[in-house]
């Protein structure tokens, strides 16, 4: 979180997030300039006409400016093939559904020492687009641990697969950029991205093979591995594999939505899908999360010299993996090889990996419950 | 020969390796499969040592060398420079430099004969790289970045820089370090050339995430290609990146 008496007053849009039947895909290539609709006249360029609030801030502090500028670590993808032909589709890619209700924050802007300094930050939500392959590949950079796997592959699958997924960006750009890039300025790079993969649609994927044998590799427990190994085999088509990262310190209200995003459109996809295999591929029965938690390195000692130690056993990266394990029908954690970068104030803490396998019934608990935690915090 | 590979699942290979061609730095802590691909290549020619620089594994951002010398920053500790100059052939001389820019990787772009160099580089340092590594050093900047470095590769046949550089600042660079030079990215559109892919004189590594196209442009430009018919130079000029006006 930011320690400087700062506080983000965060606002965050549906942008781009399009409901309706689209176009079938096919895999992203570089569309051969002739080509008049580029293979992307699906892609929601309707970002542009949605409707913005007028800014009622100024344009970004410096400091905000210097948050911004901090995140463009990833390499930029330039993206090749930026076309006007792409924002002229009138047809088709109707919004039904409204652009999300803006939160603002309540806030106080003023300069004083003693009072909080508020930031500005918009945060929009897209599809997933192929020119967004180094921010999420740099947010999964250890999704399983250190292993060199088919990363490059996986990440591919994520975008190829934009009618279940979603990235977040910073807005205020597009004033900037309204004549170049088709939604979204790539270089500042992406917060957060979440999205579900049905494991046998993509089974023969290496990276999904490759995914499947960690899993089973770094489960340690029998029992446990031998529903696993029946969820992942023979179940493979009723289970999702949900991937959701975020920068550390991302504000906590985009979690919902992000969830909501993901859940809604899940449900819409079993819908709108052009075949019925692909609509009967989002009707997932599992959800599979490979996550990661801080556990305890005193959990084996003496209850009672744990008393004068950190209070809790277990400390979440992601709070809303707590609700997951609390939901969970399977979970498991495994240790980690790779090098560890431990904050001081978790020195007895160490870095664990954690599967989580939650059925599909009890989504809407998770929502639920999902709400509630950000209510408290 | 260009080959693709990557360290720990980043395609940043120019990051984790230094590769002259007296000589080839590679990180410690990677997976042997990244050793071993260099190892294929190069065993029998030059010498492929592990080693950290400052404790770190950014070896390749931090060091700055060619067939002459090798110069290392501050914080090198002096194990690792021991270490350094067991390892490497006795003609190579290994120096530590006292420079406030400490990552020379990204602040010099050298080959044998020429170094490119930031613009804030100490006069005292300027003259130890003249000494070290037995080049000509011009201060430049690269498509109006600063670090050198970090935004070119070139070997003694020719040069990639970031794919913004201007026809003309492509002409001057050509004519100051008198190898062909062309913009183009590495690793699927990465501006960041010199940590995307790492190159001497007859071979390239170059992230995974290198497109074909990419790879196909690195090998023609640094020459990495036995005896080439001109036909398919000619074809290539379509995918070399000559301006991004």
């Amino acid at each position: 979180m930011l320690d400087t008496a700062t506080s983000l007053q965060y606002s965050y849009k549906m942008r781009g997030k399009t409901r309706g039947p689209l176009k079938p895909r096919n895999p992203w290539r570089p569309s051969p300039p002739e080509s008049a609709t580029m293979g992307q006249g699906r892609r929601p360029a309707k970002r542009r006409r949605l409707s913005r609030l007028p800014p009622l801030l100024l344009a970004f502090s410096p400091f905000a400016r210097s948050i911004l500028f901090a995140r463009s670590t990833a390499p930029n993808s330039t993206n090749p093939d930026p076309s006007p032909s792409s924002r002229t589709t009138e047809v088709g890619i109707a919004d039904p559904k409204p652009p999300k209700a803006i939160k603002r924050i309540e806030s106080s802007e003023d300069e004083e020492e003693e009072e909080v300094e508020m930031v500005q930050a918009d945060f929009e939500f897209f599809d997933p687009k192929p020119g967004d392959f180094h921010g999420v590949k740099l947010l999964l950079q250890n999704y399983l641990d250190n292993k060199p796997w088919d990363l490059s592959g996986f990440v591919d699958l994520i975008l190829e697969q934009t009618t279940v997924g979603t990235v977040v960006k910073s807005g205020d750009q597009d004033e900037e950029e309204e004549g170049d890039d088709d939604g979204g300025n790539d270089d500042e790079g992406l917060y957060a991205v979440i999205s579900a993969l049905n494991l046998g649609r993509y089974a023969g994927h290496r990276c999904i093979k490759e995914l499947k044998r960690f899993l089973l590799e770094v489960c340690s427990d029998d029992s446990t591995k031998k529903k696993l190994k029946l969820l992942l085999e023979q179940q493979a088509s009723d289970v999702g594999l949900l991937v959701s990262q975020r920068f550390v310190n991302c504000p906590y209200q985009l979690v919902p939505p992000l969830y909501d995003a993901l859940f809604d459109e899940v449900s819409w996809a079993t819908e709108d899908e052009p075949t019925q295999e692909l609509r009967d591929s989002f009707r997932f029965k599992y959800y599979i999360l490979v996550a990661r938690i801080f556990e305890s390195k005193n959990v084996n000692q003496y209850k009672a010299k744990q008393s004068q130690d950190c209070d809790e056993p277990v400390i979440y990266i992601k709070a809303e993996d707590q609700i997951f394990r609390e939901l969970s029908s399977l979970s498991f954690t495994f240790h980690l090889h790779a090098e560890q970068l431990v904050p001081p104030e978790l020195k007895n803490y160490k870095e664990m990996g954690l599967v989580m396998v939650v059925k599909a019934d009890d989504v809407p608990k998770f929502r639920e419950k999902l709400k509630s935690l950000v209510v408290e915090s | 020969m260009a080959t693709r590979i990557q360290f720990e699942n980043s395609c940043e290979v120019g990051v984790f390796s230094k590769l002259t061609n007296a000589y080839c730095l590679v990180a410690i802590g990677g997976s042997e499969n990244f050793y071993s691909a260099f190892e294929a290549e190069l065993a029998d020619v030059i010498p492929v040592v592990k080693t950290s620089i400052a404790g770190t594994r950014i070896i390749g951002r931090l060091c700055a060398g060619n067939k002459n010398g090798l110069l290392l920053p501050h914080t090198t500790t002096d194990q690792e420079l021991q270490h350094l100059r067991n390892s490497l052939p006795d003609q190579v001389v290994v120096q530590r430099i006292e420079e406030r820019l400490s990552a020379l990787g990204n602040c010099i772009a050298c080959n044998d004969h020429v170094a490119l160099t930031h613009p804030d580089l100490d006069r005292e340092t300027e003259e130890l790289i003249a000494d070290v590594l037995g080049v000509e050093v011009f201060r430049q900047t690269i498509a109006g970045n600063i670090l050198v470095g970090s935004y070119c590769a070139f070997s003694n046949r020719g040069g990639l820089v970031h794919p913004h550089t201007s026809i003309e600042d492509l002409d001057e660079l050509s004519t100051l370090l008198q190898v062909p030079l062309v913009a183009g990215t590495v690793n699927r559109g990465s501006e960041v050339i010199a940590a995307g892919m790492t190159v001497n004189d007859w071979t390239a590594f170059c992230g995974s995430d290198t497109t074909a196209t990419e790879l196909s442009v690195v090998e023609s430009v640094f020459k990495l290609r036995e005896a080439q018919p001109s036909s398919i130079v000619d074809e290539m000029r379509k995918s070399l990146i000559d301006s991004y006006v």
